[in-house]
């Protein structure tokens, strides 16, 4: 009941804890603006305005990290981003519950990604998944950067498991405007922040500058390009490879493919994207990757609606069906991965695991690195002065199976506290 | 003068630390008695900033009665640039204590008129009652404050230029680059520190041994600033071993002799007394007024003194707890034979005093 709540403390100074700081942590304050929403800049606050904190937290030595940012994520709680429902605000209320999910799983904004499908189910999903932008209130939870469309100008042989029937090839850039819409892709209605293509379907390659000069991210994905093509598209100015390994031409001594963008020096190695669920590769492969390029690797969930679910077989888009065992996900009838139901927490554990990543650079992949990448730093991903207040409070604990691991106690979306786990389990056991 | 020597750097900040502690408590502040504690910046204080802070952080100590003046600041250098006074302080300690911003004061290195802001920095001193205590540092050449050699002994608040040793020295804050060393400062004068009831001076490092030496064992000299303090009722110099090395062996014995002999300078400090929040235009004379119960008789007629102190010095107010001097106790001291020799030129005598009356 809006009035009730009583209003939160204006300006909080995190004390007593670890902040990252380049490719370390370091024993740093923080303090933050619930007004505002912004990270302070608190010795000016303190001399000129002469604030000083209403409330002081001492997190006793834990990480103070910036909120996590997820890149690729197909859905949550039960809800797919490429599902429309029969109304939008049946949509908009799957979608609100899905960013109050996320939010308790420390991704505190993300790029909701719709799949491969037909342009039909463009127009009337990609509306609701633009950017919250300022209007966005910290109880709505993780918020939305803008949508990925990861297909369908994707190669047949590279689906993964996209629907072949709803792929197509671009031949001129109307025909991409045409199938997301082209109120998503232009002006102030723009929606879609990331587009996954195959470079070498079509005449997908010369469709590169329209979209980056509409501020849209190209990523290379889905694709069987050979390292030549790779290399014209990041030419065109592909900044980004989706899911590096899984569903490309894989990695050939005699031409590397889309992974050899990442050995060469004549343009700017692309970002990218990695699945360190334990299922969609192979620690070492990670590690090949993240020695070759340190400063591109994104983490990435490509996690979708079945992410905490119980195993079994549950409907999917286009009248497909998928198997869930565990956290393994394959399409029905195949033994095909159908993406992944590890949260991005996870992914960073396992990442610093298998990479011998320091924990500020494991954080760093799922935070300051898809900044970079989306153009927010500064604003995202950093706990810098004048950053947006999207914070999470971690323990580094040792775990008896798996080592020292990260768990997620606090989050804070625009400087309020929107999860505690202390209290979600007292609550819990009452 | 009080002299505590300890073996470490460290050793001496925590003393120090603790001093202070134990005097803020003593005082009992309140919101509207506050203790006004003089602060300086540097990289003696920094250790004990980060021992205050840890005692803060214990529970043991609020800042939130306390009222700071700081030392000094660099004139035309942004407040927030990483080597600025006001960024010290908040690194050092503002940010990790209790304090409220209000009862913070630091000079403004960037106020369009200086010599304003200096005599507005001194008005604000002497409205919050004087300085209780005023913790400094000291430099290599004796410096206290940015009161370079040759600095007045009766100066106040004001601009200052850097002397070319202190710039030197300072570059390695700038990149080691001496053209962007700010060449102005702002700081309290000597007078200003003087007028505070109690002085307590960090000295570690064997390159402060040479100041010690001049400031404790040589003459008031204006080109050795700390021997300013030998006029000071309440002065304590906190050294290290390192910064004794210059002192005659006779003087750092003498020193430790009398906290051996069970003297802790931590219950030695000047009475604390509330000073009332009136404005006096600095210098300050303190008043005295005791009201007299009204006489029997009419009291016989007294001619009065007439004369005006024109001097404005400070009246006997604040004055030693104990009238002796130590030369008269060291006839049955030890050192018996030596007291002839002592009488009269040895400058230690209150600290003698506390020796017996302890």
């Amino acid at each position: 009941m809006p009035g009730k709540t009583a209003t939160p403390p204006r300006i909080t100074k995190f004390t007593n804890c670890r902040i990252i700081r380049g490719n370390q942590l370091v024993e740093q304050d923080v303090w933050i603006d619930s007004l505002s929403g912004k990270i302070l800049r608190d010795q000016e606050a303190f001399y000129e305005l002469h604030m000083s904190p209403d409330e002081v937290l001492d997190l006793g030595g834990r990480i103070l990290a910036p909120g996590l940012i997820d890149v690729q994520l197909n859905g949550a709680q039960g809800f797919d981003f490429s599902v429309p429902k029969s109304s939008k605000e049946e949509y908009d209320e799957g979608l609100r519950m899905v960013n109050k999910g996320l939010a308790k799983t420390g991704v505190t904004s993300y790029l909701p990604t719709v799949v491969s499908s037909t342009p039909e189910v463009y127009w009337k999903v990609l509306p609701s998944l633009g950017p919250s932008g300022a209007k966005h209130r910290a109880e709505d939870g993780a918020e939305s950067l803008g949508a990925h469309v990861e297909g369908p100008f994707i190669s047949p042989g590279r689906n993964g498991i996209h629907k072949t029937d709803v792929l197509r090839a671009a031949k001129s850039f109307e025909d991409v405007v045409g199938c997301y819409g082209k109120e998503n892709m232009f002006g102030p209605s723009k929606t879609v922040r990331m587009i996954t293509a195959a470079p070498e379907v079509g005449s997908m390659v010369n469709n590169i500058p329209n979209l980056t000069a509409q501020d849209i991210i190209y990523s290379i994905g889905h694709s069987d390009a050979t390292y030549e093509q790779a290399m014209s598209a990041t030419k065109q100015g592909a900044t980004m490879i989706t899911h590096l390994f899984n569903a490309m031409r894989p990695f050939y001594h005699r031409n590397p493919g889309v992974f050899g963008l990442l050995g060469q020096n004549e343009h700017r190695r692309p970002f990218y994207g990695v699945i360190a669920d334990g299922i969609h590769l192979h620690p070492t492969s990670i590690r090949i990757a993240y020695n070759a390029h340190p400063n591109g690797l994104i983490l990435v969930t490509d996690a979708m609606k079945l992410c905490g679910l119980p195993d079994g077989v549950y409907d999917w888009t286009n009248g497909e069906r998928i198997v869930k065992t565990g956290a393994r996900l394959t399409l029905e009838g195949s033994d095909k991965i159908a993406g992944s139901s590890a949260t991005l927490i996870e992914c960073v554990n396992n990442f610093r695991r298998w990479s011998g990543a320091s924990t500020a650079e494991a954080l760093n992949a799922a935070t300051a690195t898809p900044a970079r990448l989306l153009g927010l730093e500064g604003v995202k991903g950093t706990l810098d002065c004048d950053a947006d207040a999207d914070l999470v409070v971690l323990t580094d604990a040792p775990d008896p199976y798996s080592g020292p691991t990260l768990t997620i106690d606090q989050v804070w979306k625009r400087g309020v506290k929107i999860y505690d786990a202390e209290k979600e389990a007292t609550n819990s056991r009452v | 003068m009080r002299v505590i020597i300890r073996e470490t750097a460290l050793e001496a900040s925590e003393y120090i630390a603790d001093y202070i502690i134990s005097r803020i408590k003593a005082f009992k502040p309140t919101e509207d008695q506050p203790f006004v504690l003089g602060l300086p910046t540097g990289s003696s204080p920094e250790v004990i900033y980060k021992t205050l802070v840890q005692r803060h952080r214990a529970g043991e100590i609020s800042f939130r009665n306390v009222v700071t003046f700081n030392m000094d600041e660099y004139v035309g250098l942004p407040r927030d640039h990483p080597q600025s006074y006001h960024s010290f302080m908040y690194k050092h300690f503002f940010s990790h204590i209790d304090i409220s911003p209000q009862n913070i004061n630091i000079l403004d290195g960037n106020a369009s008129d200086l010599a304003a802001e200096c005599a507005s920095f001194e008005a604000k001193i002497a409205r919050c009652g004087g300085i209780e205590l005023f913790l400094g540092g000291v430099g290599p050449d004796g410096h206290i404050a940015f009161n370079e050699p040759g600095s007045s002994l009766s100066s106040r608040t004001r601009v200052k230029t850097l002397a070319y040793d202190t710039i030197l020295a300072n570059s390695r804050f700038f990149g080691g680059d001496v053209d962007k060393v700010p060449r102005m400062s702002l700081t309290v004068g000597i007078q200003t520190i003087m007028e505070a009831r109690e002085v307590v001076i960090v000295a570690t490092g064997a390159h402060k041994a040479l100041a010690v030496e001049k400031g404790l064992e040589g003459g008031v000299n204006h080109m050795w600033t700390l021997s300013a303090l030998q006029l000071h009722q309440h002065p304590l110099i906190v050294c290290d071993r390192d910064a004794t090395l210059e002192l005659k062996v006779k003087t750092v014995r003498y020193f430790e002799a009398i906290e051996q002999s069970g003297t802790d300078a931590r219950t030695q400090g000047p009475p604390l007394v509330y000073r009332p929040r009136t404005y006096v235009p600095a210098p300050m004379g303190a008043s005295k007024t005791n009201q007299q119960p009204t006489p029997a008789s009419t009291p016989p007629r007294v001619p009065k003194d007439l004369r005006i102190n024109t001097q404005l010095n400070q009246t006997l107010d604040d004055e030693e707890l104990t009238p002796d001097s130590m030369s008269s106790r060291m006839v049955d001291s030890a050192i018996s034979g030596l007291d002839s020799t002592l009488k009269g030129d040895l400058m230690f005598d209150r600290m003698g005093t506390r020796v017996i009356s302890h």
